[in-house]
């Protein structure tokens, strides 16, 4: 069987608060200096699924991935875990796409692979936990969806996707090809083997341009988003203490309530 | 895939990535093993990096190497409760080409120098934790790592002050903590102009400057502060035994520290960024391993080549010294096809040529000398008390000095113990 895994690079969600940036200007989250980025969790648990299937029937496992080169090394991790290619997908033209113009540009790479049997994506993303691009794929592509698998198995040349709902199960069958989004459920993803990171590590990325995939260049970046984020920040608190001291306790007790209403906490 | 590498070299530190480097330039298969999800990633370090032996091997790296500050200033002060002293350095000479020390992030630098070692030829697997050693017989034969045997014909373990490998490798016992100190350490930010105007530095100019006195409460050790672009690195080192024997935590003597008032006023305003901790192997020689054995090398922290002088802790140019030398031998091995301990024998000959073992050893009393708490607090005492004495006007007649300083020594210390310990600061320094 083989498939295409989409993946993202988000920054590293174990950085200590006090490395997060925002710029409240450009609207953006200032990249931590000297820490690189990090594979999407779930889409971590997405080649996990992936690798399950390959375990079990073979076939090939191919990695898509916006960003810079640097993002090379998101897609190495998913070569060290196991899959066979990864691919970047890189253009200035792509900078501040929203979630349609990046399924637009993961949707064109895909018809460019070419032969697949599943599209897999993480659930969500866990830098802005948006969930979108996976069922937007499956809208461009014209294909099933089924969201938050927890397996997926083949049976009577059909997929069948077992799906988590709250204290429950789905199952689903689907025609081949679909696209499934991946839940945490699917449980840890596997650690790189030793032979894995090193044959990785030698590997060429190749990176394709907004070209190499014929996408239609109105469709993506900035000028395309239909949506405008006009703010974005973290609130501001405050944490202040101050001893409340008088000669009795009533007095001290009427002082506190006078503080608090002007606080306007009671 | 699999293959039979030249060399291993397990920890991509300055010892790892110049060892590396030096060796894939040379030709030979060389696989650069990381446990850090990149390297630097598990790195702590934020000090005083002297420039000297990697200038040799990429000169005027500073241009493209991610460092801070050049060290243009170089301060002591001797700190007492309420009162301190300090002698400050500096020359022309620091502040041109080729700087003498600089300032710089590990976890950035480490990324440039190993880098470095891929573009040479070296293959990184960063992610991958070394587990244990291969062995063929009673020969070093490669590693296990993430589940794999990665053969290869040698080991080169610049796995860091722990050494796990070298402990494998039967060169070495479990370290004591009286051969080690504890560095806490926090990075403060502070914005540039600020530490300009509070260092008296102007551009790319830095201060290195180290305390020693009453926060450490008699322990051995002390204090830095180095400055960086847009933060402090600031820190105590104090020793792991004295501080377990007596119960302190080395964070409480940081805090201590950091609100002593000559200290509170160049950090004020600052943020916080981030705190750590790591050993530091001091001992010097005495806690040496083995450095060698058949198909298999130690270099660097791992191997304790650290210098202590009790004015300066330097570790990361003899780690690149001790690299070097490392990939010189396993280069010379490959070239006689012969990676015996016989053979691997020329790596403590190339160490005795360079500073590394020449070093250690004009300082090998240096440790055991630097263990007397008196320089600790007896001394930064009896040196505030006197500099108050001598700047002290309270309208009375004044005094010679030698008188002075008699006054402060009164019932503290005797002549003849001034006289011995000077005597051991003649042999250990």
């Amino acid at each position: 069987m083989d498939i295409i895994v989409c993946v993202k690079q988000i920054p590293d969600p174990e950085i200590p608060p006090s490395k997060f940036k925002l710029d409240i200007e450009s609207k953006k989250v200032v990249p931590p200096e000297g820490i690189p980025p990090v594979m999407n969790p779930y889409d971590e648990q997405a080649v996990e699924l992936a690798l399950r299937l390959k375990d079990k029937y073979g076939g090939k496992i191919t990695v898509l991935t916006l960003g810079s080169e640097a993002t090379s090394s998101i897609a190495k991790h998913a070569l060290a875990m196991g899959a066979d290619e990864g691919i970047v997908i890189t253009n200035k033209a792509f900078e501040d796409s929203d979630s349609f113009s990046k399924a637009y540009i993961l949707s064109q790479a895909i018809k460019k692979v070419g032969d697949y049997d599943l599209v897999l994506c993480g659930r969500q993303a866990a830098d802005w936990d948006e969930g979108l691009v996976g069922s937007i794929i499956a809208e461009n592509l014209g294909l099933p969806l089924v969201t938050l698998a927890e397996a997926v198995d083949v049976a009577n040349g059909k997929l069948k996707v077992k799906r988590v709902i709250l204290d429950g199960y789905q199952v689903f069958t689907v025609p081949i090809p679909a696209v499934v989004t991946v839940s945490n459920e699917v449980g840890r993803p596997r650690l790189p083997s030793g032979w894995g990171i090193i044959s990785a590590s030698q590997k060429q990325i190749p990176v394709w341009s907004v070209d190499d995939i014929e996408a239609d260049s109105s469709k993506t970046g900035a000028s395309a988003a239909r949506r405008k984020l006009v703010k974005l920040f973290i609130p501001e608190r405050e944490r202040k203490c101050e001893i409340i001291e008088r000669e009795t306790t009533a007095e001290a007790s009427i002082e506190l309530v006078d503080t608090l209403i002007k606080a306007g906490a009671i | 895939m699999k293959q039979i590498f030249d060399a291993i070299v397990v920890g991509a530190g300055p010892a790892g990535c110049a060892c590396s480097f030096t060796m894939a330039k040379a030709g030979l298969k060389t696989l650069l093993v990381e446990r850090g999800k990149f390297p630097g990633a598990k790195n702590m370090w934020g000090g005083v990096f002297y420039g000297p032996t990697l200038n040799q091997l990429f000169p005027s790296f500073w241009q493209e190497a991610p460092v801070e500050r050049y060290i243009k200033r170089h301060r002591l002060s001797l700190l007492t409760k309420d009162a301190s002293l300090s002698a400050e350095f500096t020359a022309k000479k620091f502040g041109k080409v080729p700087y003498n020390g600089f300032s710089l992030f590990r976890a950035k630098f480490d990324r440039w120098f190993a880098a470095k070692a891929e573009q040479a030829g070296a293959i990184l697997a960063s992610g991958l934790q070394a587990d244990d050693l291969l062995w063929d017989g009673n020969r070093v034969a490669g590693i296990k790592a993430g589940g794999d045997e990665l053969p290869s014909s040698a080991v080169i373990a610049c796995d860091g002050v722990n050494s796990f490998l070298s402990e494998k490798a039967g060169l070495r016992d479990k370290l004591s903590p009286r051969d080690m100190k504890q560095g806490v350490k926090e990075v403060i930010h502070l914005p540039r102009n600020l530490i300009e105007l509070r260092f008296n530095l102007s551009g790319e100019e830095g201060i290195a400057w180290e305390f020693i006195g009453s926060f450490t409460r008699g322990i051995p050790g002390g204090a830095f502060i180095y400055t960086n672009k847009e933060s402090l690195s600031i820190g105590v080192v104090v020793q792991l035994s004295t501080l377990a024997e007596n119960k302190i935590e080395a964070n409480d003597l940081l805090e201590e520290f950091k609100q002593h008032s000559e200290v509170a006023t160049y950090l004020a305003g600052g943020k916080l960024l981030e705190y750590s901790a790591h050993l530091i192997p001091v001992a010097g020689s005495a806690m040496m391993p083995a450095l060698y054995t058949d198909g298999f090398l130690v270099a660097g922290d791992a191997a304790a080549f650290t210098l202590t002088t009790g004015l300066t802790l330097e570790g990361a140019n003899f780690a690149i010294a001790s690299g070097l030398a490392a990939a010189e031998t396993v280069i010379r091995s490959k070239q006689i096809g012969d990676f015996s301990q016989k053979s691997l024998s020329y790596y403590p000959e190339l160490l005795k040529k360079s500073f590394v073992l020449k070093d250690l050893k004009t300082f090998k009393k240096a440790p055991h000398f630097l263990e007397n708490p008196r320089i600790y607090s007896l001394y930064p005492e009896i040196a505030c008390d006197l500099a108050e004495k001598i700047f002290t006007n309270d309208g009375k007649p004044r005094r010679k000095i030698w008188k002075l300083l008699r006054k402060s020594m009164e019932r503290k210390i005797s002549f003849w113990q001034v006289f011995r310990d000077l005597k051991k600061i003649k042999k250990a320094l």
